[in-house]
Parts: C-alpha cells; sequence; structure tokens
C-alpha cells in the first residue's frame, strides 16, 4: 500500500505532501520524505551516472526502512516525485507505471492557468486524482 | 562489538604446547607467532606443570549412547578452552646431554615422556620430540635416537634435532619446527572436525541444541585451520538449526529460552558477518543481515520483556554498523553505479555505517520505551518476585542465567524461574541511563552522515539527539541542537517539521527562562503556514501541539499575554527583525520613497507597509520610523491595527534640510509595555519573500497602493544640493603657447547667495584621457610635467592688502592655498550677494598638449552646514609658437677632407654625426617656422653654448653673419625666419656640442609695461670636430665675359706631415676652352699648398656650368667632385656696367 506521496519543488521545498496512512507515522512520513530528498540529490549530482542513465526519469529505491521503501522520480524540470509504500517487495515496472501516471496527473494541476509556478498545489482534483491513483496501485500488485 | 569476548572477535589461532627448556620458550613463541599463519604456543617451562593439560573429566558427552538433554547449546569456556588450554600438538624439549648423559636423566625424561603421553591419551593432540643440541658436534648415536622415538611411539619425523649453535642454524631449526607445527595443527584441527562431522552424519541427535553446537565446534576447527568457507558454511547451518528451534524447544522457561537463542544467534550472525566483510562480500553480507534482522524483528517475547528484545535488537545494528566501519569495504560503488533498481536492489546508505547507527540509536529508544512501561507496570506483578534475586550470574552455558546459593562453605548454582529471571533484567536495566548512548549512536550516525553530505539524514540525527536531550532534561544542549535542526527546515520551507522543532525550542526557551526567545521562537510559530486539514490534528507535534489555526492563534496569545504578564518594572522585550531573521513573518516592514530624488527642504512622501503573517489581528502602541538623519525621524502614536496577510500601509512626508542620502533605517513597532518589536527597513524593489510562505497559494497583494513603486521603491532618497546662485565663468584667449605662462581669468559673481568658506578647486586634465601630465618615465622630476599650473595671480588680498576691510580679516584667518603641478586650492573670500571676485590662473605648458581645466567652486550659501557646489571646465589646447630646423653646410667653394664622412659612406650602418672641420669655417643655418594662428613678433635668434660657461667658449667660435636685422620683426602665421651662423671649431674632438638655438619671441599686442618674452629652445646635435689632412678650394671670379679669359685656381692644401699624391682630371666642356692638363697628378709637400691653374675662355653667355673637375686623393681615397653650384659661372655677353645707387646697397644691372 502507497503510505505517502509527495511533490518536492526546486529548493527541496514540500510542494505537495499526502499521507495516505493512520495518524500516528505521518510526522515520520514527513521525515522520511526529507531525507530522502538527500538520496536523490547524490544520485542526480553523481558524475559515475553513464549515459544510458541521464536521461532516466525514475530513481528507483530511495531509501530503505524496514517498514517502508521510498521511490523517487525526477521530472525534465527538475521536480522531484516522491513515493513512500509498505509494500516490501514492489516490482519495478509496477512503480513506474505509477510515476508515470502521478507524472502526468502533476502535470496536469501545473497547467492550470491558475496555478503560479513554484507554489504548493492545492487544487482538490489534482488530490483526488492522486488518490485514485493511489488506490489503484494496490489491486495491480495483487495481479 | 566491544562486548563481545576477545575469542569471539578475533579468529582463533592454532595452539601449540611447548614443555622443557625454558630458555628456548621466548624464541620459538616469537618465531612462531610471526609466522604467516600464526601459531600460538602454550610454554610449559617444565614437565611438572604439564598437567594443565588434563582434561577435567574424562567422559566424553559425544560418546555417550544415550546422552541426556543438553541443559545448553554453548559453553561459556569452550572456544577459549581451545584457543588457550587445548594444544593441537605438545613438544617436548629434551637437551642433547639429558639424553645421552646420566642414566638417571634418561630415566627422569622417560618419566616425563611417559606422563606427557598419558596427558594426551585419548585425544588426537601430536607429541613432537625436540632435540636440543648447543653444538652441531653434539652427534647423537642412532641407537638413542631411536630409543627415545620407540619410547615416545612417534614417527621419526616427529622427532626433531633442534641445533642452535648459530644464528644460520638456529634460523634452520625453527623454521623445521615451524612447518613441522603447522602440519600437525592443521592434521589435528581437521581430525576434529571430522571426527565431530562424523557424529553429525553417524546420527541425526534428538536435540537441535546438539547439532547446533556440533556445527559450532566444526566451524570453529575450519577456523582454526583458515578454512572460511567451510566455517561460513557450518556457521550458517548451526542459524538454520537455531531460528528452526525457537518454536520447538521447551527445555527452558519461556523467556529465558528466548534470550538463550537470540544470544546464540547473536554470535552466529556476527560471526557469519565478520567471515563475510572479511571475505569482501559486502553485498551478501548486507542481504545476510538484513534478513536477520527481518527474521527476529517479531520475536519480541512476552511483553514484560520486551525491552529486552529492542535491546538486542538495537545491538544487532550496532555492532554491524561497526563491523562494516572497521572493515572498511566500502560500498560497491564502482561495480553498481545505479542503486535502487533491479540491477542492484539496495540503496546507498544500505553500505554505511551511519544508517545502521542510526537504526541502533530507534531501537535503543523503543527499548527505553518498553523498559519505562515494563517499570510502570512491575508494580502490578505478584510482589513474590517483584524483588530481584541476588547474586544472579552468567551460567556455564551462553544465553543463561543462574543463581548463586551459598551455605555456609557450599556454592550451589541453581536454575531462575522466569519471574525471577524479569525482575534480574529490569533492575539490571533500569540500572543504565539509555539517554547517553542513544546520544552517541546518533552523533556517530550524524557524523557519518554529513561527512558523506546526506545533510538531511544528518539533521534527522541531530533531531534524534536534540530529542533526548530533551527527554533528560538538559535543555541548553538540546536547544542548541534544535536551532540548527530549524535552520535546515526553515531554508527548506518545510512548515510540518519546523512547527515540531519549534514546538521543542520555545519548550526550552521557557525551561531556561530566556523571554526574549520564548516570544521569539512563539512568533514564529503563531506565523508558520500550518492550517488544520484532517488527519493532522491527530499528529503528535509533541510539545508544540497540533498544527492547526486554532494552536497557532493560542500560540499568538499566549506570546503577547505572557509579554504582558510580566512585571511592569523589567525591561521591555526587543525583537530586532533585519532581512535574513525567520521573524520576518512575524512582522514585515517596506519603506518606499516615492520619488527618487528631492530637493532640500521640500517634502517627501513616504509610505511605510507593514505586513503580518500572524493569524490574529493585533495592535501596535506606537512606531517609530528612524532615519540616518535623524533629524527626520518620526513617530505615529495613534494605535494601529495588524491585519493578518494584508499590508497595513501609511504615508508620511519627511522634510530634510540636509543633502545628500537620506535613507530609513528602522521601524520600531511597541506592541505593548513588554514588547517591542525593532525592524530593519528595506526596500520594496529588493525585499525577498517570506521563506515560508512564498510557496503558499495566497493572494499577491503590494506593500504600496501602486504597483510600480512596489517593484522599485527603495527606503533611501538622495537629497539634492541647493541650487548655486552664483556665476562662475572661465576665460581663455585661444590656444596656449608651449613655454609662455598663459593666464586664464576665473570671475566668481555671486548672484543670490551669500558665499561663504569659499573654496576654488582647480584640476588640469589631460583632454585626451588618462588624467597623466606627466609622462610615466620622468615622474620624479619636476620638468617632467608637461603642464603645469604656476600659480594663481590678481587675488584682491593681494591688490588690496592696504584696505584691510573686514571681510578679508575674515578670509586670512582660514585663507587656504595650495597649489601643486596639476591641483591647486585657493580659498574666495566672503561675497556678499552681487559681489565678484576674480583670479588668474597662470598655466605653463612644457609641451605641446590639450588639456581640460576644471574649475569648482564649493561655498556655504547661509548658516547651514552645506556645501554647494558649481563647475565649470575648460578645454585649452597647447601649441609650439616657433618650429626652429638647423642645417650644416660648408664655405662655397672650399672643401675640406673628412675622414669621418669617407668612413660613413664605407659603413653606413654607423651612427652617423655631423662632422665639422677644424679650424674651418662651418656654417649652420637654422631656420624657425611661425606654426600658430597668430602673429608673433620674434625678438632674437643665438646660439648659446650649453651651460653657458666660459670654458665652452673657447671650444668653438660663432659668428652670427645674418640675422634680425632689427630688435622684434613680425612674423605672421606660416612665415619663416632664416639666421646663418658660422662656427670655427677651437678644438678637435670626436664629440663637441654645439649648444642650443634660442628663439626669443613674445606675442604681439601685450601690454608695453611688461613684455612677457618667451624663449624657445632647439638643441644643436653632438658634432665630432676632425682635423682635415686636405682642404681643396676652388678659386673662380664671379662672373665671366664670353670670349674673355679667366682663371681658375685649384688649391689643395695639404696639412699633414706627409706627402699627399693628388690626381685630377677635368672634363670637356662646349662652352668653354681651356689650357691645362685634362688628367694629372701631382705631389702636395707637407704643410704646403698646390695650385692648379686653369684657364677659360667662355662660349656662350649666361649660367654655363664649369667642366667637371675631379680631384682624387691618392693615400684616402677619397675623390672631390665640387657641387653643380660650385661648378656654375655666370657669363655676360659683354662687360657689364653697374651703378650704384644712392638710397641702397642695391645693386642694379
Amino acid at each position: 500500500m502507497i503510505v505517502c506521496v509527495a511533490v518536492v519543488g526546486h529548493q527541496n521545498n514540500p510542494l505537495y505532501l499526502q499521507s495516505f496512512t493512520g495518524s500516528d507515522d505521518a510526522l515520520k512520513l514527513h521525515h522520511i520524505v526529507h531525507c530522502s530528498l538527500d538520496v536523490i540529490d547524490e544520485r542526480v549530482n553523481n558524475p559515475k551516472r553513464s549515459a544510458s542513465t541521464l536521461n532516466e526519469t525514475f530513481l528507483g529505491l530511495l531509501y530503505p526502512t524496514e517498514n517502508y521503501k521510498v521511490y523517487g522520480y525526477l521530472t525534465n524540470t527538475k521536480v522531484k516525485l516522491i513515493m513512500v509504500t509498505t509494500d516490501l517487495d514492489v516490482k519495478d515496472a509496477d512503480v513506474r507505471s505509477f510515476f508515470r501516471k502521478f507524472h502526468a496527473a502533476y502535470v496536469d494541476a501545473v497547467s492550470n492557468p491558475f496555478h503560479v509556478p513554484g507554489k504548493k498545489i492545492t487544487s482538490n482534483s489534482f488530490s483526488d486524482r492522486v488518490g485514485a491513483i493511489v488506490k489503484s496501485f494496490g489491486p495491480s500488485m495483487t495481479l | 562489538m566491544e562486548d563481545y569476548p576477545e575469542e569471539l572477535r578475533t579468529p582463533p589461532v592454532a595452539l601449540v604446547c611447548l614443555a622443557g627448556c625454558p630458555e628456548l620458550h621466548h624464541p620459538i613463541s616469537a618465531f612462531l607467532h610471526s609466522e604467516q599463519p600464526p601459531i600460538n604456543t602454550l610454554a610449559l617451562p617444565d614437565f611438572s606443570k604439564a598437567s594443565v593439560l588434563a582434561r577435567k573429566k574424562n567422559r566424553d558427552p559425544l560418546s555417550q549412547p544415550t546422552p541426556a538433554p543438553p541443559s545448553g547449546i554453548l559453553k561459556r569456556d569452550w572456544l577459549l578452552k581451545h584457543r588457550t588450554r587445548v594444544p593441537a600438538v605438545v613438544a617436548a624439549l629434551f637437551r642433547a646431554d639429558q639424553i645421552s648423559g646420566d642414566p638417571a636423566q634418561w630415566l627422569q625424561a622417560c618419566t616425563d615422556l611417559e606422563n606427557l603421553k598419558s596427558l594426551i591419551h585419548g585425544r588426537s593432540t601430536r607429541l613432537v620430540v625436540v632435540l636440543v643440541q648447543t653444538q652441531a658436534a653434539e652427534e647423537l648415536s642412532e641407537d638413542v635416537m631411536t630409543a627415545l622415538r620407540k619410547r615416545a611411539e612417534i614417527d621419526p619425523k616427529h622427532l626433531v634435532e633442534f641445533v642452535q649453535n648459530d644464528a644460520t642454524d638456529l634460523r634452520q631449526s625453527l623454521n623445521k619446527l615451524a612447518s613441522l607445527f603447522a602440519e600437525l595443527c592443521l592434521t589435528y584441527y581437521k581430525e576434529e572436525g571430522r571426527r565431530i562431522r562424523s557424529i553429525i552424519e553417524k546420527k541425526s541427535s534428538p536435540f537441535p541444541e546438539l547439532n547446533i553446537r556440533y556445527c559450532f565446534k566444526i566451524a570453529i576447527y575450519a577456523e582454526f585451520r583458515r578454512d572460511w568457507s567451510e566455517a561460513l558454511k557450518f556457521y550458517e547451518e548451526a542459524y538454520r538449526v537455531l531460528r528452526e528451534m525457537t518454536n520447538t524447544s521447551t527445555r527452558l522457561p519461556p523467556i529465558q529460552r528466548l534470550v538463550e537463542i537470540k544470544t546464540i544467534a547473536e554470535q552466529l550472525h556476527f560471526k557469519i558477518s565478520t567471515l563475510l566483510l572479511h571475505g569482501g562480500k559486502i553485498m551478501e553480507a548486507v542481504a545476510r543481515f538484513l534478513k536477520h534482522i527481518k527474521t527476529y524483528k517479531r520475536l519480541v517475547g512476552p511483553p514484560e520483556v520486551d525491552f529486552l528484545h529492542w535491546e538486542w535488537y538495537s545491538r544487532q545494528f550496532l555492532v554491524f554498523a561497526e563491523l562494516l566501519e572497521t572493515t572498511a569495504a566500502g560500498a560497491p560503488s564502482s561495480q553498481s553505479p545505479r542503486f535502487g533498481t533491479a540491477e542492484s536492489p539496495f540503496s546507498e546508505w544500505e553500505f554505511q555505517p551511519a544508517y545502521y547507527y542510526q537504526l541502533a540509536a530507534n531501537y535503543l529508544r523503543e527499548k527505553r520505551c518498553c523498559l519505562e512501561q515494563s517499570s510502570l507496570s512491575k508494580t502490578d506483578l505478584p510482589t513474590k518476585i517483584t524483588e530481584a534475586p541476588d547474586s544472579v550470574m552468567p551460567s556455564i552455558h551462553i544465553g543463561q542465567s543462574a543463581r548463586l546459593v551459598e551455605e555456609g562453605d557450599i556454592v550451589t548454582v541453581l536454575p531462575l524461574s522466569d519471574a525471577e529471571y524479569v525482575a534480574y533484567a529490569l533492575a539490571e536495566a533500569e540500572r543504565f541511563q539509555d539517554c547517553y548512548e542513544i546520544i552517541a549512536l546518533y552523533k556517530r550516525a550524524q557524523e557519518s552522515f554529513s561527512s558523506h553530505g546526506s545533510q538531511r539524514m544528518a539533521c534527522l540525527c541531530t533531531l534524534g539527539m536534540a530529542r533526548e536531550y530533551y527527554a533528560s532534561d538538559d535543555f541548553t544542549n538540546s536547544k542548541q541542537l534544535f536551532d540548527t535542526v530549524a535552520a535546515l527546515y526553515r531554508r527548506e520551507g518545510w512548515a510540518p517539521l519546523l512547527w515540531e522543532v519549534l514546538g521543542y525550542l520555545r519548550d526550552c526557551a521557557k525551561r531556561l527562562g530566556l523571554t526574549k526567545e520564548y516570544t521569539a521562537y512563539s512568533l514564529e510559530m503563531a506565523a508558520l503556514p500550518v492550517f488544520s486539514t484532517g488527519f493532522e490534528k491527530t499528529i503528535d507535534f509533541g510539545p508544540a501541539g497540533p498544527a492547526t489555526l486554532s494552536r497557532r492563534e493560542e500560540i499568538q496569545r499566549e506570546a503577547l499575554n505572557f509579554a504582558v504578564e510580566t512585571d511592569g518594572d523589567t525591561e521591555p522585550v526587543g525583537l530586532d527583525i533585519d532581512p535574513v531573521s525567520p521573524l520576518r513573518s512575524v512582522l514585515l516592514v517596506a519603506v518606499a520613497f516615492h520619488e527618487q530624488s528631492v530637493k532640500p527642504d521640500s517634502a517627501a512622501l513616504l509610505t511605510v507597509s507593514l505586513l503580518s503573517q500572524l493569524p490574529l489581528l493585533f495592535k501596535v502602541g506606537s512606531l517609530e520610523v528612524e532615519f540616518n538623519q535623524p533629524a527626520c525621524n518620526f513617530s505615529m502614536p495613534v494605535p494601529l491595527e495588524v491585519s493578518p496577510n494584508k499590508w497595513l500601509r501609511l504615508t508620511h512626508e519627511v522634510k530634510s534640510g540636509q543633502s545628500g542620502k537620506l535613507e530609513c533605517l528602522s521601524v520600531k513597532a511597541k506592541i505593548n509595555n513588554n514588547l517591542i518589536i525593532c525592524c530593519r527597513a528595506e526596500s520594496p524593489a529588493l525585499m525577498e519573500d517570506l521563506t515560508m510562505w512564498k510557496y503558499e497559494n495566497q493572494r499577491e497583494t503590494y506593500p504600496t497602493l501602486d504597483p510600480a513603486l512596489s517593484l522599485s521603491g527603495q527606503k533611501s532618497i538622495q537629497v539634492d544640493e541647493p541650487n548655486p546662485l552664483v556665476d562662475l565663468t572661465l576665460n581663455s584667449t585661444g590656444p596656449a603657447l608651449v613655454g609662455e605662462v598663459f593666464q586664464i581669468p576665473v570671475l566668481v559673481v555671486s548672484t543670490g547667495h551669500v558665499i561663504r568658506g569659499g573654496e576654488l578647486k582647480i584640476n588640469l586634465v589631460d583632454a585626451r584621457g588618462g588624467g597623466m601630465l606627466m609622462s610615466p618615465r620622468e615622474t620624479d622630476e619636476s620638468d617632467a610635467h608637461h603642464v603645469e599650473l604656476l600659480s594663481i595671480s590678481g587675488l584682491p588680498e593681494e591688490k588690496e592688502d592696504d584696505q584691510n576691510t573686514d571681510l578679508s580679516e575674515e578670509t586670512k584667518s582660514d585663507n587656504i592655498r595650495k597649489i601643486q603641478y596639476s591641483f591647486g586650492v585657493v580659498s574666495v573670500p566672503v561675497l556678499k550677494e552681487g559681489e565678484s571676485w576674480c583670479c588668474n590662473l597662470e598655466i605653463r605648458w612644457h609641451r605641446p598638449k590639450s588639456v581640460m581645466v576644471y574649475v569648482s567652486l564649493g561655498y556655504n550659501p547661509g548658516d547651514v552646514d552645506q556645501r554647494v557646489n558649481v563647475h565649470r571646465s575648460l578645454q585649452i589646447e597647447g601649441k609650439v609658437p616657433f618650429f626652429v630646423n638647423h642645417r650644416f653646410m660648408m664655405s662655397f667653394r672650399r672643401e675640406p677632407l673628412l675622414i669621418s664622412n669617407i668612413r660613413s659612406l664605407i659603413s653606413p650602418l654607423e651612427e652617423k654625426k655631423v662632422s665639422l672641420a677644424f679650424k674651418e669655417n662651418n656654417i649652420v643655418v637654422v631656420s624657425a617656422k611661425n606654426c600658430t594662428d597668430v602673429p608673433l613678433n620674434l625678438v632674437s635668434m643665438k646660439i648659446v653654448p650649453e651651460g653657458g660657461t666660459d670654458s665652452s667658449q673657447k671650444l668653438f667660435v660663432v659668428q652670427e653673419i645674418s640675422g634680425i636685422s632689427n630688435n622684434c620683426t613680425r612674423f605672421v602665421p606660416g612665415e619663416e625666419f632664416r639666421g646663418v651662423f658660422s662656427i670655427i671649431p677651437q678644438v678637435s674632438k670626436p664629440s663637441l656640442s654645439l649648444g642650443v638655438v634660442c628663439v626669443e619671441w613674445m606675442r604681439e599686442n601685450q601690454k608695453q609695461d611688461q613684455p612677457e618674452i618667451v624663449t624657445t629652445k632647439h638643441s644643436l646635435p653632438q658634432v665630432c670636430v676632425e682635423d682635415p689632412p686636405l682642404v681643396a678650394a676652388i678659386e673662380c671670379p664671379p662672373f665671366a665675359i664670353v670670349g674673355d679669359p679667366f682663371s681658375v685656381y685649384i688649391k689643395v692644401k695639404n696639412n699633414t706631415n706627409l706627402l699627399q699624391e693628388i690626381k685630377y682630371s677635368l672634363g670637356d666642356s662646349q662652352n668653354f676652352v681651356f689650357c691645362g692638363a685634362h688628367v694629372h697628378s701631382a705631389s702636395v709637400f707637407p704643410g704646403k699648398e698646390h695650385v692648379l691653374s686653369y684657364k677659360f675662355v667662355p662660349f656662350s653667355a649666361g649660367v654655363q656650368q664649369l667642366p667637371r673637375i675631379t680631384i682624387t686623393s691618392v693615400r684616402y681615397s677619397a675623390q672631390l667632385t665640387p657641387s653643380i653650384a660650385a661648378g656654375t659661372i655666370f657669363v655676360y655677353p659683354t662687360e657689364p656696367k653697374f651703378t650704384l645707387e644712392k638710397n641702397g646697397s642695391e645693386l642694379v644691372v
């Protein structure tokens, strides 16, 4: 189950953070998302990246904890999408497809003419859409 | 890891026992220890000590057909025993003389051997007999050797001779001994391993404990012989069997059983991890570890002892982190460049010790939590076991505890019940303060993460430390750490995280009694962009409380009321908010002047805008606005209300009488009697967004009504100078001429202001830029200045010295007059309205140059201490008045032979210097051309010897042949004057200075009383004066008449003491007939003159060319051909008649 999704801006500032879990872990999830930015920084700035991975948007597993797995995705505008899940063995392909949908939702949300670039995303329809994507992630795993 | 016994932490080393010959033990031990692999030695100085090798009990439990269930898995001292007391090889050392000599000694040796044999009976320990020979000659007979071997019942190769008579022999013997020991050790440990393996294979034991024990032993034996892969295999097997045992074993009470299993699992896992990491298999080690912790995480056990589980669990992380750190294998970054994908399922951090330290700290916190709960619920337990039993000690099995009961002298070891054990464990755990350990773990993690550049993770660890300090009431340390954490969250705008941290900080400040900090943190919290959204209400934010709007309002009220509650006598809390302060969201002050500049004493409009993100409206008692000119400060005593996120704009008029920059510095808002917020004023144009609010979606508002002013408004304004009411004029009369003192009149007329403290500054600057009025090479010399300000003349006080008015009295006291080459300052007296003052700037040009003259007048217009400046400038061209040139010539038809001229023809590259003939008449023609635009009067032209000394006059004689007829001749622009001088050198020297040509001139229309005569100088070059060996002169009449014969003499004078041979020739001419030789030669005697005489008869009239005469000096290879002018003669058709007129000397034909 996905417990948290986040959109992080250029200054590593949260633009959107939504948890889908009970109250206990919500602050911990904030910390997890925040710390995972360290790994993103390291991966993005790592000069060893080979040519084939340079244009790769999916950053893979970022941050292991015993209870969660954190995955990252970097858009071409350097906005970071982060997902925290409790499923401990997830298929790469599923995560990639999740991020593709999440990215599409993000692009639609910021394409709104009333959205100011760089500001937090407060659109309800974006929240709903992300909620739907998150929900659809679970069943696809069981298939 | 340090808690583990030494024997577990280090790989086992084979053990060899030495008995007898104690003097050899040290060298042998040292040698064996330094071998690769090393061998430890158990040294027994004599055979009587051999009893330590004896087994404690002969019964081997393994050989029992039906063994009783074992009371534990691993014995505590088994490994130590095998490392220190059970040797693989026993070596009996005998001296050769002991064997061969006295029969009593031989018997003794036999007894010792028997003893040893009996001690190691039943074991596979090998016996080696070493015969020590001090000298090689001490050969033992074959019989003795055989007898000894038989006695010891050993192979021939196990009887070793040890020769130690010299270093090479010793070394050889040691090597032989070492290799034998190594071989025997290997065999021993292999056999032991095989023996135990056969037990497992023969019958599977009904007790898994034994299986684990056997596997462990096999692995240890494998380690003894450095067979790491087999060791790993059996450790893993033991680990697997142990894992299966968790649910089946009923041997011990459940709690203690679990403790024992976990302790064994920890040891086995430690061994496995160590082997994997030392083998460089870091990926496998990490995978193995993750599996280990996953397997055991759920084995918490009964709730009353769950703290034991978490302590154990935390230790797993700590030990693994230490192992990772010490093996320094490092992350396999080079092999797998991309973590977290299908290629490499791990992430970077899983190879970093820091990650495990941090988790160890987390679980230690968990342990403390559980411990606190257990301690609380301890009172609920039945009273009889709440008391921890005395003298609990570790039992003989690893992971078990037992009670020691003393009854008189008899000490019995009794097993513990679970309840007793729990009480004991609780009592033990309560003795330790975990928080320091937790902080130390976080600290290690934080340092490690920081060094890897993972600042956010390091920050999380710092947060952990800070929380621990907070929990242990160390608020000073806690506050310091929270502050560093808050800085990162502020920078990156993580409001919920900052909210939590600020909550802690606020509480720390409160407990430490820091009122100012408390207020600051409270206000910052109240102004944070956190809003209530469904679930966040229930998140535990620590002392901060829920991150909701209502909580923010509550905090704001608390902070403002807190200040009110304090005593009225105390100093009010002053908060300073600068442009980098996090408190900007509490109160932001933008100050914008409506204009960019303003005239003095006229009003400038100023808008002071206040913005607050506090959730509740608050009142400002008074507002003080401060400027850099304190006279402009003003305050607004009216109470103002600042609403959340709404600019409060106040427009005010400011008047400044002082020119310059007027800048708003700060705005002090008095909230109530105890709180004053002092905000640094910010310009709207340069204002940065609020760090925490800039990402929020809220309506954008402008600090000023006019949006354009919000983009360009500045907090400072330029106050202009008052307009000068003074006329400053600079005049010039055309271009300046080099050399003269050029005067520029300056006129100051007051047209409205009273000029006080006036100061006139003059500055000369090169008009072409660069500002340099001197050539850079000659900066030291005083005359190197191309243009020089000489003085300022015509000052009124000089003129009016007699009529000292009160005004000049006043100015004299502070009269400044300072003149440098290109800069001058002169003070201007007090001038009332309508009065004027003038002076002349005297400037001399040394070089032709275009110069800008800048004149500025600064003065105080009134009583105010304010300067007004007027600037004027004028470009003046400096020109050369006369262009002077010169030319050297010889006398007409007189040609001295100058050797240097011939030389220069041969080698033309040499520097050509004009040569003058010694004691001959040399002619210099000097021309001077007026190259200005104005007519100039030439006064005189002279050749003045350099320096003008008398001695130089003897060097040559100058005679003016033609010059200026009267004293003053007018030359219009472009007109040229030529002066002719004759120079007769009186000395012969290769370098002679002829001095300078001085052209004296003056401007026309000058005042007659003091005409200024200016001298323009032109230096003549250095010349070479030489004595000509031959001088040829042509004498020819001034004219001829057709048909009338005339004589031409060519005179060649020999000035040398040598006989000079000359050749001469004469060409033909159709206009003349002549008599004399065409080609001839002659000799000229020393000091004599040879005269060639020719008679010519001209045929035709007019200007005629005489036949070409050539004279050649044979000695000097010099040929003279007179110039065309010298060979020209005018021929009259008939004899001319000359009439002299009375009125002049003109000759009229």
